[in-house]
């Protein structure tokens, strides 16, 4: 939606003008912590817990990060990371549009029944869960193997939800269309549906790679051996002790933890933007 | 939705026939150890270590290769943050390595799932501080060993005690509340003494005074939170609350800043608070704080916690493994390996030693050590410490009777029971 | 004023976009084949599915109806089968009961004012009004990718009585301020408040996406009518953004339900169990080790969750 070609009166200045105090009162506000996270990863242990907190750092140090780097194997933990949110990742954005799309736009018996089994999936506690999941992934002879680490997260209730949702309100007529021009199932969706779901796909890329990014107990878990950890996994190796946090350590991890999130974040927002040049619904 | 219908009725049909056979596991006490074989240890040994000794340990233990050509020690080391949740489910999946390490208080729940090995004669449990053994003894069978030990003792600024007129450590439980109360009076300090007001481990610091007071407290099989050394180990406990002593809202990480700019004046805590302090105090601040032991009343008596060292009894390579804990518990390698990542030795010989005789503070640890208690290692401790914080935070915020405080954690004990 | 709900079912009302159609479908294609590519498209997922999310699932239902501790992790058919006492346990414990409560306080409150705040954002950012809009997306996102330990550490020292900002501010007007965190009846107030700061950025995004595939041309007929922005707000993009509004409750209704990390990090709990959660008390549960009592109360969380996403279909879902 865009007012931009709606002549700019003194009220609509006004309206600016307040509009823009708030948002960026928001983005102080919000902001404050992660700026905080960010700097006090260049203090020293000792300033990092004094209270009340310091903003700039007294004595700005490079000691935290030198320390993550040369205690952790820091290539090996990134690339495994890296590895699995990605495959994840694909996966979810390949299957759950699939499924998604299936649900809202196809008939085939089952389908209320299936979307309701996935949804109420998505509503189960997940705690409850996590032994039985590890049991079974155990039995399947995957404990301490990539596909251990990837395959319960591929097909993802969360991605089906919001696939179908979105594609809920995208035209019956354009595909209808398509298919009286006698094209495929399969090409319909992979050449007229998907390409307008830019959006929505940027978003659930998002999301999924935040949520695998980020998961700690299920790699813990399923690995055996270091060499399969992934990054929150060691970082919680070095920082969190038994009687003690190393905040410094700790920080430090949360930054170069938070910065690949953010390039995807960036680089997804950018395609989605460009798609709404292109998404002429008209 | 057929299919999974049938699935589904299969799947309670078979839980169902399997549930009706099985009896439910053994393990937990009543085992007898199987020996060790003699020789030098060979093969792999794999271990789980956490923390700081996880990252150590796999050097450190290339002197073990050295001495047993033949033996590898493969560590791999697992963070703190969730280390319980990784074993409940490894024995769950039977994906246990050959050792591992273990908090204390979590001894009893692994043991009785039977996944333990009982401990071999190989280890002498005389060389070991009484307290730190008994942890690790479900039904009179031992099932780990311990490995490093911890306690707790009083730190208190012995500058701003002796500005208050108090030269030497405080011996009983009266002179240590004129001691904090002196302080404040004297020494412009704002809290005396700070002690945890309930909430996630408090029972580390209440139960000393309990123990000091002669109570029993928690058995194997009894356990008897309502007696009247309890009460009033409780009583004394909330006095310091109550006479505004103790702060009961203090933020999380103020502690340490708070000591050294001289606002608390003491509080009770373990070994690694020496290191913090020295972190945050800077230089020359170690002239400036000390530790005393716990205060007497019939004794004094403080809470010993530390790490056991435990072999699985679906170990691959379980002999090499004892050898290995064997090693890792002679008086040399205890001492070398607290110079490595300062850990208390569980081994009382180590403490003879100059490294740990001749340190300011740690003497003080020995000494406490020596006569240091621990709850029991039964199956449901941490659901019993977790009802006794619960009703410590009533006593020290909510102004709870201590009476009515022993009562209610009684009756909750009782109806959680010791899970034997 | 247009109807928004794009048909799915055939030979109904259909949306603005093809006044007079009336949309047949199916018609030109076979029953058999269309239930085909349904489940051909559907496949892949659903034996992932049900292998890694479907048999733990009811593996996890029968754990509730036993007496399961860890103990008996080893020899899991050993158990007693004990039926609904799990259950019925939980309505006689009083910490449940608290947490219950507190759950449903959080949930009332929080769902409505992160999703307000969400599409506050999200409706500012996508408006023309606003240059910089990229720095502005990212900074709200911030928050639900920040470490919650930098968070924590931020929040009680805002909220710390003495040094903090909130309460020097509150000084500033003549109130003294209270010790959020520790006071029994603020410390939740208190998590609500940082809970929506944390995630509304989450819901930000995902109704940024819904109102970009908004048509422009809705707008444009709208503005012809005479309509001004709130009210092409209230009849274009509120209709229009249905399903993705009813995704967002949804979703946040069942993270919220499921509240854990904020009470966990910031008052485990406290004071005085005034912000003890349901989830907070299932963890503390299967750390203890009662894993056939902890997978009762999940599955009592879990009808709750249906409950209120249930009542969201109702509320805000499409007449499928």
């Amino acid at each position: 939606m865009s007012t931009v070609d709606a002549p700019v009166r003194g009220r609509d200045r006004a309206a600016r003008a307040v509009l823009y105090a708030v948002l960026a009162l928001g983005l102080l506000v919000v902001i404050g912590p992660f700026l905080w996270m960010l700097l006090s990863s260049f203090k020293p242990e000792a300033e990092i817990r004094q209270v009340p907190p310091t903003w700039w750092p007294e004595a700005p140090t490079l000691g935290n990060y030198r320390e993550l780097f040369s205690r952790l194997d820091f290539p090996r933990y990134f690339l495994n990371s890296t590895l699995v949110a990605a495959l994840v990742t694909l996966g979810n954005l390949v299957f759950c549009s699939a499924v998604g799309y299936a649900l809202a736009k196809l008939r085939f018996p089952g389908r209320r029944g299936l979307f309701v089994v996935v949804l109420g999936m998505l509503m189960v506690p997940a705690m409850v869960t996590f032994v039985p999941q590890f049991v079974l992934v155990s039995n399947l002879g995957l404990t301490n193997t990539y596909a251990g680490l990837v395959l319960p997260f591929l097909a993802g209730p969360f991605g089906v939800f919001l696939m179908r949702q979105y594609l809920l309100s995208v035209p019956d007529d354009l595909i209808e269309a398509a298919r009286v021009d006698g094209a495929g199932e399969f090409r319909i969706f992979w050449q007229v549906v998907l390409p307008l779901c830019g959006p929505a796909l940027a978003t659930l890329g998002i999301l999924t790679f935040l949520a695998s990014w980020n998961n700690f107990l299920w790699p813990l878990v399923v690995a055996t051996t270091e060499d399969k950890y992934t990054l929150p996994v060691a970082l919680a190796l070095y920082s969190v002790g038994q009687n003690r946090t190393d905040f410094g350590l700790l920080l430090a991890g949360a930054v170069v933890v938070v910065l690949p999130v953010l390039v995807v974040f960036l680089v997804l927002q950018r395609q989605f933007l460009r798609g709404i040049a292109t998404t002429g619904l008209k | 939705m057929r299919g999974k219908q049938r699935l589904g009725v299969a799947v309670v049909a078979l839980a169902a026939i399997a549930m009706a056979g099985c009896g439910r596991g053994s393990g937990g006490g009543g085992e007898e150890a199987k020996s060790v074989g003699d020789g030098k240890a060979t093969g792999e040994i794999t271990v789980w270590a956490m923390g700081a000794e996880g990252e150590k340990l796999a050097a450190f233990a290339k002197q073990f290769s050295t001495e047993n050509p033949g033996a590898t020690v493969n560590v791999t080391a697992v963070p703190w943050d969730a280390a319980h949740q990784k074993i409940a489910t490894a024995i769950a999946a039977k994906q246990t390595p050959d050792v591992s390490m273990i908090g204390t208080t979590w001894q009893g729940e692994f043991a009785k799932t039977g996944a333990l090995d009982p401990t071999p004669n190989l280890i002498d449990k005389s060389a070991f501080f009484p307290g730190a053994w008994d942890t690790t003894v479900v039904n009179a069978t031992s099932y780990a060993v311990p490995w490093y030990v911890e306690t707790r003792l009083i730190y208190y600024r012995k500058d701003l005690a002796a500005q208050a007129g108090f030269m030497s450590a405080p011996k009983t439980w009266d002179e240590l509340k004129a001691m904090a109360k002196a302080m404040q009076e004297k020494a412009g300090v704002k809290w005396g003494l700070s002690l945890q007001p309930g909430k996630t481990g408090s029972w580390q610091s209440v139960l000393p005074f309990a123990w000091s007071n002669g109570a029993e407290v928690a058995t194997a099989d009894k356990l008897s939170f309502d007696k009247p050394e309890v009460v009033e180990a409780l009583a004394y406990y909330q006095s310091f609350f109550t006479e505004k002593i103790s702060p009961t809202d203090l933020p999380d990480g103020t502690l340490e800043p708070d000591f050294v700019k001289g606002q608390i004046g003491a509080f009770v805590s373990g070994p690694w608070h020496v290191g913090l302090l020295n972190e945050q105090g800077g230089a020359g601040f170690s002239d400036k704080f000390a530790v005393a032991p716990m205060p007497t009343k019939k004794s004094s008596t403080s809470f010993i916690g530390g790490s056991n060292l435990a072999v699985f009894k679906d170990a691959k390579n379980r002999d090499s493994a004892w050898k290995f804990i064997a090693w890792l518990t002679k008086p040399e390698v205890q001492v070398k390996w607290y110079q490595t990542v300062n850990d208390l030795p569980a081994v009382q010989k180590s403490w003879d030693d100059p490294a740990l005789s001749g340190d300011k503070f740690l003497p003080t640890f020995g000494a406490q050590l020596k006569s240091a208690k621990a709850p029991p290692a039964i199956s449901t401790w941490e659901q019993v410490a977790a009802a006794f914080d619960i009703e410590v935070e009533k006593l020290a915020k909510a102004g709870q009777d201590p009476a009515a405080t022993a009562k209610a954690v009684q009756t909750k004990a009782d109806s959680i029971g010791t899970g034997g | 004023m247009a109807t928004a709900r794009v048909a799915t079912v055939p030979a109904k009302q259909v949306g603005a976009q093809s006044p007079g159609r009336p949309a047949p479908v199916a018609r030109t294609r076979p029953r058999w084949r269309q239930a085909v590519t349904g489940w051909a498209f559907a496949a892949p997922f659903s034996v992932l599915f049900l292998v890694f999310m479907a048999v733990p699932v009811v593996a996890s239902l029968v754990m509730s109806l036993t007496d399961l501790r860890a103990t008996d992790l080893r020899h899991p058919f050993g158990v007693n089968f004990v039926g609904l006492d799990n259950y019925a346990k939980l309505f006689s414990d009083g910490l449940f009961r608290r947490a219950a409560v507190n759950t449903l306080i959080f949930v009332a409150i929080g769902v409505p004012l992160t999703i307000v705040t969400g599409l506050a954002a999200a409706s500012a950012l996508n408006s023309g009004l606003v240059r910089l809009r990229a720095l502005f997306r990212v900074g709200f996102y911030l928050p639900v990718v920040t470490s919650i330990v930098a968070i924590a550490v931020i929040w009680r020292f805002l909220l710390d009585p003495g040094a903090g900002l909130v309460d020097n501010l509150l000084a500033l007007v003549g109130i003294d301020g209270p010790n959020w965190l520790f006071d029994t009846s603020l410390a939740l107030p208190s998590l609500i408040v940082m809970a929506t700061w944390r995630n509304f950025g989450f819901l930000m995004v995902i109704f940024l996406a819904g109102l970009q595939s908004i048509p422009i041309h809705l707008y444009e007929a709208a503005k012809l009518d005479g309509a001004g922005r709130w009210q092409q707000f209230r009849h274009v993009t509120l209709p229009m953004l249905r399903p993705t509004l009813l995704f967002g409750g949804v979703v946040t209704g069942i993270g919220y339900l499921q509240l854990f990390e904020e009470p966990f990090v910031m008052t485990q709990g406290g004071p005085l169990s005034s912000t003890l959660s349901v989830s907070y008390h299932i963890y503390n549960q299967f750390g203890f080790g009662n894993y056939g009592y902890a997978a009762a109360a999940s599955y009592v969380l879990f009808v709750a969750i249906v409950g209120l996403s249930l009542l969201q279909f109702r509320l805000l879902g499409s007449r499928d």
